[in-house]
């Protein structure tokens, strides 16, 4: 395991947030300069070059997701930034915000130039309260030196950057939910096509994008977009990831590492100290709670995109959570599951009904009332959701359930023979 | 015309018209919910979800445009699966109260079960309930019912203009309702009922009255103001319970307004005169056809007298008193009267922004068309005037000394009348009216006359004749 390139980690720390810092030790606003002078479709060149990859949990490429923007639009572009990091499990934007902040409004004035968007927003999470006022408190710096505003650095570039707070749904997590929860509607997810690059905020082409993401995009453009991709081990998998490790794990935290570096192993063992109290491990939820869990012998894969897809799961946002030998599984399910029951935004038929008919379900089969074909039953309808709703909240319900009831059938099966936790 | 295909069938399709429309013009049906084609389009119940070619997922077929060789299959084992899936869902909350619901036998949740559900049921949990707040007079909620189609929230603010009916809470709980639980504001509520797909949103007016199953169903125009929607009436035994929109691209789209669908109410109500009357003493008192024919005609003999047709008469029945006039009274002069303030098609604005119009009848613009003046006042030196009408014109006020009247009439308001002959209100009777547009529309009968009313010309007919 060789080392891994550490752009954000060494940086969050109390000392790092102020502008003053950003200019003397993390070359601040260097990037922009560079960028400004460079044209938008050399920028978006760049980040395809980079393979950079979208750090949401979509992991859409993202120079590839910039070049959708129309050049011509009656109506004006926005740059939006995702910051409601809602899914379960997932803490590493938070860092971002809370000790680079700069990193990010950088990231935005140059995604903002490459877009030819005058206008950001970042939408955060409304529970991050600490994080959306260290925000605002980083942008006013920045408008205070020029580097937000009108004529950015005597370019003749203007942005503006505006932070909105949500109200505390998962659902505007989703970009299209985010969009309309920033325009003051009820963050309700929209019909695609047309998607936000056509028609996104107020009806203007739109791009959405991870903190994460566009936190990165600085050092891309310092260093150059094969420098970055060059960092990633696998093919198609450019930079460092974040990764928010939660759970029985000896120490919890986020981690920064090369793109495909490590195994799951390697992660938990090596990197993480193992598991807590040297337990056996139970199973892994490798992307934020809506992957389908591991079992503990398929651990040995790669953490990347591509062989987390190949083995039925996913990266998501690269929030893995760790459950020991001690934690049973049902209940484990049950709570993901409510969930997404709880978070569902009701507008679409099998979410709104199926999500809470499962967790109806798991919460009986908890308590011991299970019977022998409500994990036919589980089955069937995470199978009705998957792949069949408005959004993708619908397969971040079903993915857990499938991979829970199958993977771990002897637990569910234990529980509704013996009508109790068997470990109660 | 580009072509689609859809079941291995080439089909044509205008530029820009969703799967559902393309299949529908092919004798092919896609279920759905929550599209409705005067709506925008929200692709929430899933229900009418088709495999494309080329589309790894199912594809909502509301959403989606037909496009030039574009396959699309609405019978995979995918959709069907789909299909039965969602049915499920739906059902798993719904009261499945259809012995007590008025919308039963007309509804779509209903119908579709029938159609692409399944006979069993998987779920054992328990319902999800709610409370329902009185929505005002027209409409009755039973939010139990509701499969959250937000049909109703889309119609307030696309087509009424209102936005009173909103989804609160969410997921699983989500309430449809009005804004701070008042009551619906707007004129037009009762389409709330039409789109309904449920019987969450039902009309008060017919609440328990009918089921549905028995109604007959006479396509007809509304004679409320001179637009003239097209309506459905629904009736059985002679007694309408119910009157619906029909849909008209041209006129009304989907919609009517509430004045206009309640409207018919009058023509059953136990005020209208429907035996002859003929004034003995200071009261009407019923009368045998014969007798009262030969006292309105013996009223007016003599005297100078003018004609007023009402501008809710048909063409047919306004030309035939026209002739009336000319050959059996002496050539008398002959008035419209209608709407207080809307004498001539110029008068005859847009009432609101949706439908409604000034002219408060149906035919104005064909009294106009027949060169009828409007009335304004009575001529010098005439003592009696003949007032015809279908019920919906205002009465003027009557400067003569004897008056008779022909059509409908309710007893409040004939008190000053020597004689009234009862005739035929719209729903009782075929006939062409004009709207605003110049578009000739039918009026057709639904049911039959009550007692001793009589058609126009059979009365003209006994007056010209006895």
């Amino acid at each position: 395991m060789a080392e891994s390139t550490q752009m954000f980690k060494p940086h969050f720390t109390e000392e790092a947030r102020g502008l003053a810092y950003y200019l003397g030790k993390m070359n601040g606003y260097a990037a922009l300069k560079k960028a400004l002078a460079m044209t938008p479709e050399a920028i978006i060149d760049e980040m395809k070059k980079s393979n950079m990859r979208g750090r949401g949990g979509a992991g859409f490429p993202t120079g590839v997701k910039w070049g959708f923007i129309p050049k011509q639009s009656p109506k004006p572009k926005y740059l939006v930034c995702n910051a409601d990091e809602s899914e379960p499990g997932t803490f590493k934007d938070r860092d971002i915000m809370r000790y680079t902040p700069h990193l990010l409004i950088e990231g935005m004035l140059i995604g903002g130039h490459a877009i030819g968007a005058a206008t950001g927003y970042i939408y955060i999470r409304g529970e991050y309260v600490r994080e959306a006022k260290l925000l605002n408190e980083a942008i006013d710096e920045a408008y205070a030196k020029g580097y937000l505003g009108k004529n950015i650095l005597g370019t003749g570039f203007n942005f503006d950057l505006t932070v909105h707070r949500g109200a505390g749904a998962y659902i505007c997590g989703e970009e299209t939910a985010l969009l309309n929860s920033l325009e003051g509607k009820r963050g309700e997810p929209r019909v695609k096509p047309p998607f936000p690059a056509q028609s996104g905020a107020f009806a203007g082409p739109t791009i959405v994008n991870n903190v994460e993401t566009l936190a990165a995009v600085p050092m891309i453009i310092n260093n150059g977009g094969e420098w970055f991709a060059k960092l990633g081990r696998l093919e198609k998998s450019g930079g460092t990831r974040l990764i928010s490790v939660s759970g029985h794990v000896k120490k919890p935290g986020v981690y920064e590492l090369d793109a495909g570096s490590v195994t799951i192993r390697e992660l938990i063992y090596n990197v993480c100290g193992g598991i807590l109290g040297d337990k056996k491990l139970k199973a892994v939820i490798p992307g934020g709670s809506s992957a389908p869990v591991l079992s503990a012998d398929e651990i040995d894969v790669i953490y990347d995109i591509e062989p987390l897809m190949k083995i039925g799961s996913m990266m998501g946002s690269a929030a893995l959570m760790v459950v020991s030998e001690d934690y049973c599984v049902v209940r484990l399910l049950k709570r993901i599951t409510k969930f997404y029951a709880h978070e569902s935004c009701g507008q679409c038929t099998p979410c709104r009904e199926g999500c809470k008919w499962m967790e109806d379900i798991l919460h009986r089969l908890e308590d011991g009332h299970g019977r022998e074909q409500d994990l036919a039953l589980l089955l069937d309808i995470a199978d009705n959701i998957n792949g069949k709703t408005l959004c993708a909240l619908g397969d971040a319900a079903a993915g857990p359930v499938s991979s829970f009831v199958k993977k771990f059938r002897a637990d569910f099966e234990a529980h509704i023979r013996g009508g109790k936790c068997p470990n109660a | 015309m580009p072509k689609c295909i859809i079941d291995g069938r080439e089909v044509e399709f205008t530029p820009g018209q969703n799967l559902i429309d393309v299949a529908k013009s092919a004798g092919i049906e896609i279920p759905f919910f929550c599209y409705h084609p005067g709506l925008s389009v929200v692709a929430q119940c899933r229900m009418c979800a088709v495999e494309i070619e080329k589309f790894p997922k199912l594809q909502t077929a509301c959403s989606t445009p037909a496009t030039e060789g574009m396959v699309v299959k609405t019978q995979s084992d995918k959709v069907k699966q789909n299909q039965k899936s969602v049915m499920e869902f739906l059902l798993i909350n719904h009261p499945l109260d259809c012995p007590v619901c008025d919308k039963s036998g007309e509804c779509d949740l209903q119908d579709q079960s029938y159609g692409y559900g399944s006979a069993y049921m998987r779920t054992s949990e328990e319902r999800r309930t709610y409370v329902d707040l009185d929505m005002g007079p027209v409409i009755q909620k039973n939010m139990n019912r509701c499969i959250h189609c937000t049909r109703c929230i889309r119609f307030g603010d696309e087509v009424a203009g209102i936005r009173e009916m909103v989804a609160i809470q969410r997921g699983n709980n989500t309430e449809i309702t009005t804004i701070d639980g008042k009551q619906l504001q707007t004129e037009y509520a009762g389409n709330y009922a039409d789109i309904c797909p449920t019987g969450s949103l039902t009309l008060k007016d017919f609440r328990f009255k009918k089921r549905a199953w028995f109604l007959k169903k006479t396509p007809t125009i509304c004679e409320g103001c001179s637009r003239g929607c097209s309506l459905e009436l629904q009736h059985e035994a002679n007694v309408i319970y119910r009157c619906i929109a029909r849909e008209n691209k041209e006129v009304n789209k989907h919609w009517i307004c509430d004045e206009g669908r309640f409207n018919y109410h009058y023509v059953q109500e136990s005020d209208r005169i429907t035996e002859p009357a003929v004034k003995q003493g200071t009261a009407l008192q019923m009368s045998a056809w014969k007798q009262a024919v030969l006292s309105a005609r013996e009223a007016v003999a003599g005297k100078k007298v003018a004609v007023l047709v009402g501008s809710d008469l048909t063409q047919e029945e306004a030309a035939m008193v026209q002739q009336f006039a000319k050959s059996k009274l002496a050539s008398a002069p002959v008035f419209h009267f209608g709407t207080p303030g809307v004498e001539s098609a110029k008068d005859d604005d847009a009432a609101d922004s949706l439908l409604k119009r000034k002219s408060k009848t149906a035919n104005l613009h064909g009294m106009e068309k027949l060169g009828i003046a409007p009335f304004t006042a009575m001529p010098s030196g005439v003592h009696a005037a003949i007032v015809f009408r279908g019920g919906r014109a205002q009465l003027p006020t009557l400067a003569v000394s004897t008056r008779i009247g022909v059509g409908v009439f309710k007893r409040s308001e004939s008190l000053e009348f020597e004689a009234v002959l009862p005739g035929t209100a719209f729903a009782e009777k075929d006939g062409t009216i004009v709207n605003f547009m110049g578009m000739e529309q039918r009026l057709k009968r639904a049911i039959a006359a009550p007692r001793e009313c009589k058609s126009l010309s059979e009365i003209l007919m006994m007056w010209t004749n006895l």
